[in-house]
């Protein structure tokens, strides 16, 4: 059996762990530069408050309904991430730690109620430990784990906790019946719509599908989740989750920008986060895509610009990796067009030393990475940095983040406060 | 005893000397025991680290217990609050830190400092302990800290 545990409205919750005025009230958290709503409190959902909403059009309403905002506050939910998942695997035969709020468990051996027990201590440890609210579901497969888990979480009447095995007679085959094929564990956009040409539109047309018919015309990973449906483990639980295949550092400006040197130094920053979140992980970057954009909702003439960079040396120093992408980017920009978004997307993701370079072949860059991170770790992020964004004046793409929280448990200057 | 292998090559070899210092006298006794590493505060003031979090005092309501305005304290979720514990709790929505008392008939919040009243608890449904407190962290000669 796989359990899977996951945090009911992860930012809100984190959110009001620390401020537990916000406990029942409509709360939402917003993407960054408050765009638009990544999470929601109960309250908020049953406003109808849908993920994705953007801020303003929920403005006007916002204070008749006593909705609540907050900047996404990410080192107050990475750390309170670690924390769950740290707890968690304690108290598992294995875990794959599958997102931020959402993670596998390999629960003990034993018969569907024991494995209940210990679902529901290891819920009440959580809150108890952390002060997070989970819910648990437990089935044969990952995406019936899925299923159960949103059963868990939707009806109150579970506590929470709901076993695959233990649902009455018939209740299964009448719930996928009822839950569109999109609702599936790794099924949506193109591939739900083709489904649904297929005439396979419920989740209970997807599990009676032939696999073997499916693997044909998708591929092997659809075929498994059929498989899964019908209760087959297909997708193994990875205890080690193979390293990041890319990472991306890309923003929505609060603001158009009109100059391609500044989208070029908004450029320049990004590509130093991706080389600092490489040097975190302990990996180089071998290739990577730097892009700008205009805004689809705005009037005017529209201009997506991307480059394509093979690094001759994968790297994860600030320096070649901001070259690179600056002089990749900007002679393709043009004047007059009002970018909305850029970004930086890093891939062919191998560990340090992996890559064998043969030494004096290519010329090695200086490695001022880690220099660069102990001065900041020491006086503070943006203290040293390529570029024009070690000043001290706000740059015209840095986030508006009007409402972000303290971060309670990552900053010394910034504890919760008590008396 | 390491037997000697006289040493034959077929062939001239290019032999570079390393120079290594080697040192004379004692190997320092404290060398072995040093491996364990200095003292870590987090090993020995934190006991669980998911379930521990820090939190900063204001005002003068619990001198009496040495905790003083400005000190830094630890809370750990996981232990069970009792009778006499040092808390933070949640009371309509608001963090305090106080003394729990468990009476047969009553919950009181108590100040460690008698210019403040108690602070008796109506019923138990407000109340929420939020953690319960285990270390202070005293400022003596402050230094500055960030």
């Amino acid at each position: 059996m796989i359990a899977l545990v996951d945090v009911n409205n992860f930012y809100a919750s984190c959110e009001a762990l620390f401020e537990p005025s916000l406990a029942g009230k409509p709360l939402v958290v917003l993407s960054n530069n408050d765009g638009c709503v990544v999470a929601r409190s109960a309250e908020a959902k049953a406003l109808g408050i849908k993920m994705g909403d953007p801020w303003f059009q929920l403005r006007a309403d916002a204070k008749r309904w006593r909705l609540e905002k907050r900047s996404s506050n990410y080192q107050l939910y990475a750390d309170l991430s670690e924390r769950v998942m740290l707890l968690l695997a304690r108290h598992a035969r294995g875990q794959e730690v599958y997102s931020i709020d959402e993670c596998f468990l390999l629960p003990p051996h034993g018969t569907p109620e024991e494995q209940v027990r210990w679902a529901r201590r290891l819920k009440a440890t959580v809150a108890r430990n952390i002060g997070l609210p989970v819910s648990i579901g437990i089935a044969s497969s990952k995406t019936r784990a899925k299923i159960a888990t949103e059963c868990a979480k939707k009806l109150p009447a579970t506590g929470g906790v709901v076993h695959w095995d233990q649902a009455p007679e018939g209740y299964w085959d009448r719930l996928m019946e009822a839950l569109p094929v999109t609702e599936v564990w790794g099924i949506a956009g193109r591939l739900a719509k083709r489904l649904e040409a297929m005439g396979i539109e419920t989740t209970a047309d997807l599990r009676d599908a032939d696999p073997v018919a499916i693997r044909h015309k998708f591929s092997v990973v659809q075929m498994r989740t059929v498989l899964e449906l019908n209760g087959f483990p297909a997708i193994p639980v990875e205890d080690e989750v193979a390293t990041k295949a890319q990472i991306l550092v890309s923003r929505s400006f609060p603001d158009p920008i009109w100059d391609p040197e500044i989208v070029g130094q908004a450029v320049a920053e990004f590509a130093q986060r991706a080389s600092r979140r490489l040097r975190k992980e302990g990996e180089v970057a071998g290739r990577f895509t730097v892009f700008a954009s205009t805004s689809p909702h705005r009037p005017g003439p529209a201009h997506n610009v991307s480059a394509h960079v093979r690094l001759a040396v994968p790297t994860n120093e600030p320096g070649p990796l901001v070259a690179a992408a600056r002089s990749a980017l900007v002679p393709k920009l043009m004047h007059g067009m009002s970018y909305m978004r850029a970004g930086i997307l890093c891939m062919d993701l191998a560990l340090e030393g992996a890559v064998p370079v043969l030494p004096g072949v290519l010329e090695q860059p200086a490695q001022i990475g880690e220099l660069i991170d102990a001065v900041n770790r020491r006086f503070g992020t943006g203290t040293l940095a390529l570029g024009r964004i070690g000043t001290h004046s706000p740059a015209p793409w840095a986030n508006h983040q009007a409402d972000l929280s303290p971060r309670y448990t990552t900053d010394w200057s910034e504890l919760r406060s008590v008396s | 005893m390491r037997h000697s292998v006289p040493l034959t090559i077929d062939r001239p070899v290019l032999v570079s000397a390393v120079l290594v210092r080697v040192p004379a006298g004692f190997p320092s006794p404290a060398q072995d025991s040093f491996d364990d590493g200095r003292i870590d505060l987090n090993e020995v003031l934190i006991r669980d680290v998911t379930s521990t979090f820090i939190f900063r005092v204001t005002g003068d309501s619990m001198e009496g217990i040495g905790i003083y305005s400005g000190d830094e304290v630890l809370v750990d979720r996981s232990l069970t609050p009792k009778h006499g514990s040092v808390v933070i709790a949640v009371l309509d929505g608001d963090f305090t830190i106080k003394t729990l008392h468990v009476h047969p008939d009553r919950v009181v919040l108590h100040p460690e400092n008698p210019a403040y009243p108690n602070v008796e608890v109506p019923s138990l449904s407000t109340l929420h302990i939020w953690g319960v407190v285990v270390y202070g962290i005293r400022h003596i000669n402050q230094r500055k800290l960030h």
